[in-house]
């Protein structure tokens, strides 16, 4: 199976303290996998190296059939080349209606001429109510992001993750924060999103990854301790040692 | 960033309709048109207007993309020297040709050139045209470089500045260097530019002597209005777009708009140029009504002045910008006419033009920490509008981002 995201022995330190160490990684097109690890594993690190944010130390990461390399790219060249990430903590533009929120994210030219002259077109507009209504914000379009309950930003970023029709999309703690009605709802949308794109999703609620019933990568200390099914993987000794703790 | 271009801009016909009532007034009452308004207060306001207009640019700089620049007064000080140059050159010719016309032998063109650089550069112990005024005998090359000489040199610092990601406090310190550093070899006697003397004598037009400068007045207040009108309207349509929403996405959350695929490099760039262009048109339309610009206009305190305009008038809001302005400079020239009398207090002597900057200073401190909408924040109660209790979080985690207490309901 070709790969879209390989990452392969990367390296990480900061001040000399090794976040990342010798990680391997590699999801195809079309697939859904949940990471997992406990505090400081290097899970969100993990996410900066494959967006640009931070630079790895050694190591490659390699994008999409032509096997272009990710690392020296800027952020937004990245994210032009389909990266789409949810940030650990809801990041949203707080000033702005949710209906701007989500234009800004649709997919479409992003230089500052192509933006000055840009017109909403009718097919833009749909497609923007139509994910407000799958993000379950229709009732709120002409509120400001600044506003809403803290699920409903979680909701929002990945409604904006969603309009930039990302090959990839890389989704920090969704659940964080949100109630158990919320949580299945955005089990529903990350699982529907996986049939036509990859989608990594970092959680630490087990109960939300056994919902997703993917595969499953459990790091550790910067680097890959195991990788298989839920159930595969939490009766790995490793595993229960350092994550578990039981 | 939907709907009609007015359903977007509120203020805009709000704000054209108050700029024609003020024209239409003072001309009207006009010393020009028989009225009691003196010819001085009418340079006052169109030199007002002028200031507005370079708050206008500093907003979209400060309050719409979170660039602190100290660099704006630069750009308007550039203006009016480049303006200032056709000026000198034109009128001090008119004067020297008719002075020579009246000798016996006609003068031959060498003689005229060495006798107007002779005039000009005497100050400066010097005689003939250096390079910069190279284009000075042309007004439309004049005029071009009113706008592309601040543009330019916002375009190279820029390019610089931002590609290293330098942002907040350290990017305002780099603009005010940038801005120290221009004043300062604008004062040396060899930047060609007449060193501390400046370019003076900027109130008389070339080509119309005839006219009285109650007239000449009239008309820099209507291109004054004119060019804060056209400004206002190019303004409001920058911000109310797709392109004003990055604008200030980049300020309250800069890496989020990058992570959408954003060049937000390219966005500040072309922000930080045009707010520089309009900035240079304001300039140039000032001095001319000033009659004089010198470097001791571009020193660390007048970029100051502009940052506090914005922020007394209200940040991220056009009108606030435009209020700010108008506001603290028309206050700040009647309290350093010196027709208020000093007050003596005993010990101490209240001398108005001395105190005011302490009051304006004080001002500034007390929107900043009470109210932080400012001036136009008072729309917003009109209006009944109140923002949402974000209970003290700022609208994003960068240093430009707006606080709670600015943003606009
Ligand atoms: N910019 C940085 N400078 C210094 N240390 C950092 C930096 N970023 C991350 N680290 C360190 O790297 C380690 C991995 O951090 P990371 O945020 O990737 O963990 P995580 O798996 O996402 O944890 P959590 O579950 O708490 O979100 C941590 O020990 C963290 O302190
Ligand atoms: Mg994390």
């Amino acid at each position: 199976m070709t790969s879209l995201l390989e990452v392969s022995g990367v390296s990480v330190s900061f001040d000399g303290f090794r976040a990342i160490n010798n990680l391997s990684f590699r999801i195809g097109p079309a697939e859904l996998r949940a990471v997992i690890g406990p505090n400081g594993a290097g899970k969100t690190t993990f996410m900066d190296i494959v967006t640009g944010k931070t630079r790895a130390d050694s190591g490659t990461v390699r994008w999409g059939e032509k096997g272009l390399s990710l690392t020296g790219l800027s952020e937004a060249r990245i994210a032009r080349e389909g990266v789409g990430r949810k940030f650990q903590k809801p990041t949203v533009f707080e000033d702005q209606s949710v209906e701007t929120n989500l234009l800004m994210a649709l997919k479409n030219r992003r230089g500052p001429f192509a933006a000055l002259i840009w017109r909403p077109k009718p097919a833009e507009m749909e497609r923007m109510r139509e994910l407000a209504g799958t993000i379950g914000l229709s009732a709120h379009l002409a509120r400001k992001a600044g506003e809403l309950s803290h699920g409903q930003k979680q909701w929002l970023e990945i409604g904006m993750l969603l309009a930039q029709e990302p090959k990839l999309l890389l989704v920090d703690e969704p659940a964080a924060g949100m109630t158990p009605a919320e949580r299945e709802k955005t089990t529903e949308i990350l699982v529907e999103a996986a049939k036509t794109r990859a989608v990594v999703v970092v959680e630490h609620d087990m109960e939300f990854v056994r919902r997703l019933n993917c595969r499953v990568t459990v790091l550790h200390e910067g680097s890959v301790l195991a990788e298989g099914s839920l159930d595969h993987v939490t009766s790995n000794k490793d595993v229960i040692d350092v994550y578990l703790g039981r | 960033m939907t709907g009609s271009f007015l359903s977007r801009n509120p203020s805009v016909p709000v704000m054209l309709g108050a700029i024609l009532a003020l024209v239409f007034a003072v001309t009207v009452f006009s010393e020009a048109m028989g009225g009691g308004l003196s010819t001085s207060f009418v340079k006052t306001l169109g030199m007002t207007l002028c200031l507005a207009l370079a708050a206008l640019a500093m907003d979209l700089v400060w309050g719409y993309a979170g660039i602190l620049s100290l660099g704006n007064i630069a750009f308007f000080g550039l203006g009016g020297y480049m303006i200032g140059m056709w000026l000198m050159a034109a009128r001090t010719r008119d004067v020297v040709t008719a002075n020579l016309a009246a000798q016996p032998i006609p003068p031959t063109p060498s003689e005229i050139d060495a006798a107007v650089a002779g005039q000009i550069f005497g100050v400066v112990g010097s005689d003939s045209f250096p390079l910069v005024w190279a284009f000075s005998g042309s007004l439309a090359a004049q005029l071009a470089l009113v706008v592309l000489v601040p543009a330019a040199l916002a375009a190279v610092f820029g390019w610089l500045a931002f590609r290293a990601r330098v942002t907040g406090v350290y990017l305002s310190i780099l603009t005010q260097a940038m801005t120290l550093a221009l004043a300062l070899w604008l004062f040396q006697n060899d930047s060609g530019l007449r060193g501390n003397n400046g370019l003076s004598g900027l109130q008389n037009i070339p080509g119309a002597e005839g006219v009285p400068q109650a007239e000449v007045a009239l008309w820099f207040l209507w291109g004054s209005a004119a060019a804060l009108a056209l400004g206002y309207l190019l303004s409001a349509w920058l911000v109310s777009g797709k392109f004003g929403a990055v604008l200030r996405g980049i300020r309250d959350n800069e890496s989020r708009v990058r992570f959408l695929g954003y060049p937000v490099e390219g966005y500040k760039l072309a922000i930080f140029t045009l707010s520089a262009a309009i900035t240079g048109v304001a300039g140039a339309l000032y001095y001319p009504q000033a009659g004089i610009v010198n470097p001791a206009e571009m020193m660390p305190i007048a970029s100051i002045y502009l940052a506090v305009w914005v922020a007394i008038g209200g940040r991220g809001r056009l009108y606030g910008a435009v209020i700010g302005a108008v506001a603290v400079s028309l206050v700040s020239s009647f309290f350093t006419s010196g027709r208020l009398p000093d007050l003596d207090l005993g010990p101490v002597r209240l001398v108005w033009v001395d105190w005011w900057l302490v009051m304006l200073g004080a001002g500034f401190v007390a929107v900043t920490l009470l109210a932080p909408k400012g001036l136009g924040g008072l729309v917003d109660l009109w209006s009944r509008r109140r923002g949402a209790d974000r209970h003290g979080a700022d609208l994003g985690p960068d240093a430009g981002a707006l606080r709670e207490q600015e943003a606009e309901a």
